[in-house]
């Protein structure tokens, strides 16, 4: 991450308009993402009367935590709930992550490193997978998932949101592999490892940042997806907290502190690992995915 | 140590022969330079001994073994590569230390073996960092400590040095052909830099377009080139060759190009220049091997100077005979200039002829 | 930078038997040369199958679907084959027009926004301040959280009776009562655009972020030395190396808003009077709240021509470097 031009002497000392201007714009730029999100927070600490007020407070004048608390509540309904989608969603986006990961690493591998005929026409075939509208695989697949009578069940997911996050971890993770000399391999290999220890011993901790941003990628997507949450999953202990969230609040409609603290705590999981990982997910991008 | 036999090996990509039927046997404890052009095959020469390749066809011995079918790992080598393909992510120690722990040597043994090497290499104060925090002559050290922390019978390097700058080059050849020396390694080594080849090597295998065009002793491969692609490779300057008809004018043999030259050949030359299957001839001639003179001789052959390089030791003279760029030596401090006209007389003794036709060398001058 | 250069690109390179290169010849041999990388396909098999029971097969159903008129209980025993009628009925009505136009203004803003931001964010980011990737993590976190999550921040937020914005608005003297937002037709795509825009712009930074770490400072200093000014060197360095990034991206964030049924569903379900109704909510509602899944099915057939289109340039765009590498 060293890599940067505006350090060089002079530049940093000389405060030219261009140099304003990108402050003040990164203020208003903070400013917008950071609003929504505060008020998310605001909103969560009040009452149910202390959030329709007008005007609205940005300090809640009875701060409470009372809708954490009965969220996070095992023994409250709604807690109980609630705390079962977290663990639903858990489940299905561990799964996920890992079949995803198992999966994408030897494909990777192979189309970085192997030659066998038809090899660029699959590679091509896995990226178009992006470019295909969810709802169109809804229909098929809803009825096709019914038919096997996998309608409510977390394999449904968890093979749909597993094309989702193939195509973009293959393609990131081949990135990886192309930028590892084969040398190092075939070094490994004079050593004394095998092809398989020289893959495990050499490759794999080198594409580990790859492997890392793809699990993020592959476990964010899958802990956030809606539409086929909602349409393969009608039961609601199996409900997944996206959708949860909506089933749940439509029942208590103007409750937008709870909403507010609900979608507060199903972001932390995410916006925390996220932000903990996010140097890997950059560099990912940076080596894998984009070279020049 | 062992020896390493190369049976009619091809090796076939897509649609060229990088190999082409190569034959040779390195002997237990020779040091071989694999030499050639750009593209010529070397790598892939010793990607197939190391198994890092799949022969085509042919039969490759390592020691007594049959080798064709083994992994690279069985074959008892060590490589030393291009690029030197340290392990980024291991400190020196452990790259060091990697081998031996493919070959599950207990840990107090790897531990002794690898600053044995780090003490021969002078790289013990290295041990604890990174490849990417040594500069290129420690990193190249390093790549030869990872092939000499084992025994292997054989060592495989492919260009070690063509990455480090000319002065380190010069001291890491030096501390190789000790190395060599001193453990008595088998030891087949890739360059395309003939001169490395020559201070180095026990023998030289020149190669071109995939097959193999020479392979013996670096001086036989110099003084007696097989064909006009060894003459014109190896040797800097390179050979100058020039082509020439052979001309029989009652008792002498005269080699003729046009109306630019001609040269009068001794008896044996002579004989040996009619033995050509037509009379198209080639005439190899090293820079030491035309003489220049300021003033005209009999016989001597204008020439009209293009440019003048002074090294030191010599001065290289580059200039037009007829219209062919030449290239001799004078000794330093020889006053010429730039489109001067020069005498040049051919010294026959150091002239090497070859079939115009086969390109080979005709008889041989012994 | 690749350090796989020229010489040894491959482990496992090719060696089919003497044949030159003609397309007979490749066809010929090629039964031999699969039967010689068959355990490559063992890498990759996993991949393949998962993606072809949840594509291949959805793919052709649809197509299928698309010519048949379904009944409402989903007995699909029971359909019926009607031709190119759903197409025909979904070209020539009316909504097809007006979804087709919100469709565009929702994509094209989105997208120009989101990237246009994107790149002035990351132009700011990757100078060198304290904080910088404190700062880096606030702004990334939009694009992090739910989908669902953002509707509802920005659904409340929107709240014509109780909404901040609402509330600023009239703090700023733009309005001087509370207006509805996403209950006015006018106004309700604009609102989930500046939504939308929030949600992605920061995915359009990091790609930029990570293409700028590729340019080498080197050209900045040679062009420093020659004179070039902080815009001149953005235009003629900065961009130019950008440019294949931004084509991924932007191409990568046309794509997630044609898809983006989410924000639009939770926040206004495609209301009011189908001023927000877009491509995917229309089929949504068609499938699955009016169980037609025939004209639905037809739908995305329409859908499904339009992105393959776009996406022979994605592909093109991902696999250019590539391309240039291998030159094959
Ligand atoms: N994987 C491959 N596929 C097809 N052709 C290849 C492959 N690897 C090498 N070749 C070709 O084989 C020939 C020999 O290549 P090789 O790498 O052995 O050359 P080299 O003598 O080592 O050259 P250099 O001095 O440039 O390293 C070249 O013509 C090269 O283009
Ligand atoms: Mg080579």
């Amino acid at each position: 991450m060293s890599s940067n031009y505006e350090r060089t002497a002079g530049s940093r000392k000389r405060l030219d308009a261009w140099g304003i201007a990108g402050w003040v714009f990164l203020l208003l730029l903070l400013v917008f993402t950071v609003v929504p999100l505060a008020w998310m927070l605001s909103t969560a600490l009040k009452t149910q009367l202390g959030a329709l007020q007008f005007p609205p407070r940005w300090i809640p004048t009875n701060p409470t935590t009372e809708n954490f608390r009965m969220l996070l509540d095992p023994n409250d309904d709604i807690g109980r709930r609630f705390l079962r989608y977290m663990l639903n969603s858990l489940w299905v986006s561990t799964a996920t992550t890992v079949v995803g990961v198992l999966v994408a690493v030897p494909a990777a591998y192979a189309f970085s490193r192997f030659r066998f005929p038809g090899r660029n026409s699959l590679f091509y075939g896995v990226l178009l997978r992006n470019m295909f509208p969810a709802v169109i695989f809804l229909i098929p697949l809803f009825i096709l998932m019914r038919n096997l009578r996998l309608v409510n069940s977390y394999g449904s997911l968890i093979i749909t949101y597993l094309t989702f996050g193939l195509p973009l971890s293959i393609w990131l993770l081949k990135g990886f592999y192309d930028n590892i000399p084969v040398q190092l391999e075939q070094a490994a290999r004079i050593d004394g490892a095998s092809r398989f220890q020289a893959f495990i011993r050499i490759v794999m901790p080198l594409s580990a940042p790859g492997i890392v941003a793809t699990a993020i990628y592959s476990f964010i997507l899958a802990w956030n997806e809606y539409v086929y949450a909602l349409t393969f999953i009608t039961d609601d202990r199996k409900l997944t907290v996206p959708v949860g969230l909506q089933r749940f609040f439509s029942e208590y409609v103007a409750n937008w502190p709870g909403l507010m603290a609900a979608a507060f705590l199903m972001s932390i999981p995410v916006v925390v690992m996220f932000l903990v990982l996010q140097k890997y997910f950059v560099r990912a991008l940076t080596e894998g995915a984009i070279k020049q | 140590m062992g020896r390493v036999i190369l049976d009619n090996v091809v090796k076939r990509y897509r649609d060229v022969v990088a190999v082409d039927h190569v034959s040779l046997t390195v002997e237990e404890g020779e040091f071989v330079a694999l030499v050639g052009p750009s593209g010529c095959g070397k790598t892939t020469t010793l990607n197939l001994i190391a198994g890092l390749l799949e022969l085509s066809e042919g039969n490759i011995y390592i020691g007594e073994r049959l080798v064709n079918d083994l992994d690279p790992k069985d074959r008892d080598i060590a490589m030393v590569f291009q690029n030197y393909a340290l392990y980024p992510n291991k400190t020196v120690y452990k790259n060091l230390a990697f081998p031996l722990q493919m070959r599950k040597t207990p840990k107090d043994q790897i531990d002794q073996r690898v600053r044995e090497t780090a003490r021969l290499l002078s790289i013990e104060p290295l041990l604890e960092r990174r490849p990417k925090e040594l500069s290129g002559g420690q990193q190249q050290r390093v790549a030869l400590g990872r092939a000499l922390v084992r025994n292997p019978q054989v060592f495989l390097m492919d260009e070690p040095l063509s990455n480090l700058d000319a002065k380190l080059r010069v001291q890491m050849r030096a501390e190789l052909k000790r190395f060599h020396q001193d453990i008595n390694a088998t030891i087949v080594y890739v360059t395309h830099d003939q001169l490395e080849a020559v201070t180095m090597a026990d023998k030289m295998a020149v190669m071109s377009g995939g097959l193999l065009q020479q392979y013996d002793a670096p001086d036989i491969v110099y003084n007696q080139p097989v064909n006009t692609f060894v003459a014109g490779f190896v040797g800097s300057p390179a050979m100058n060759l020039l082509s020439a008809t052979v001309e029989v004018d009652g008792d002498t043999t005269w080699l003729r190009n046009g109306n630019d030259w001609a040269s009068a050949l001794d008896a044996k030359r002579g004989a040996i220049a009619q033995s050509a299957s037509t009379d198209a001839v080639i005439a190899g001639l090293r820079h030491n091997a035309i003489h220049l003179s300021p003033t005209e001789t009999p016989g001597a052959i204008p020439v009209r100077i293009y440019t003048v390089e002074p090294t030191g030791d010599l001065t290289f003279v580059h200039g037009y005979l007829g219209d062919l760029l030449i290239v001799a030596s004078v000794p330093p401090g020889t006053q010429m200039h730039p489109d001067d006209i020069v005498w040049a007389t051919f010294d026959l003794d150091q002239m090497h002829l070859f079939d115009g036709v086969t390109q080979m060398a005709l008889a041989s001058e012994a | 930078m690749s350090a796989i250069t020229g010489s040894q690109p491959t482990t496992e390179p090719p060696a089919p038997e003497e044949r030159g290169p003609g397309l007979a010849g490749r066809i010929a041999a090629l039964p031999g040369d699969i039967a010689r990388h068959w355990s490559d396909y063992l890498y990759i098999l996993p991949a393949l199958g998962i993606m072809l029971v949840v594509i291949a097969y959805p793919i052709f159903y649809t197509v299928r679907l698309s010519f048949y008129s379904t009944p409402a209980n989903l007995a699909m025993d029971d359909k019926i084959w009607i031709g190119l009628d759903n197409y025909r009925r979904i070209l020539t009505s009316d909504s097809f027009r007006s979804v087709t136009r919100n469709t565009l203004e929702w994509t094209v803003f989105s997208t120009f926004f989101a990237y246009v931001i994107g790149l002035g964010a990351a132009l700011v980011i990757q100078r060198e301040f304290p904080g910088r990737s404190i700062v880096r993590g606030v702004l990334l976190i939009p694009w992090v959280i739910s989908y669902v999550s953002a509707a509802y921040i920005w659904k409340w937020l929107y709240h014509s009776d109780y909404g901040l914005i609402n509330d600023t608005l009239i703090r700023l003297n733009i309005v001087d009562q509370n207006i509805n937002i996403l209950d006015n037709i006018h106004r309700a795509l604009p609102a989930l655009i500046i939504a939308n825009i929030w949600k992605e712009f920061p995915f359009a930074m990091i790609m930029l972020l990570a293409g700028l770490q590729g340019v080498p400072d080197q050209l900045h200093r040679a062009a420093k030395v020659d004179g070039a000014g902080t815009w001149a060197r953005f235009w003629h360095i900065t961009m130019p190396q950008l440019k294949s990034v931004s084509v991924v991206t932007i191409l990568l964030l046309m794509l997630t808003n044609l898809n983006s049924f989410t924000l639009v569903w939770v926040m206004t379900g495609g209301g009011p009077a189908g001023s927000t109704d877009i491509w995917i909510t229309q089929i949504y509602q068609l499938a699955f709240g009016r169980t037609r899944f025939g004209v639905a099915s037809a739908y995305s057939v329409i859908l499904f021509l339009i992105m393959m289109a776009l996406g022979y340039f994605y592909v093109k765009a991902l696999t250019r470097g590539d391309a240039e590498r291998e030159g094959a």
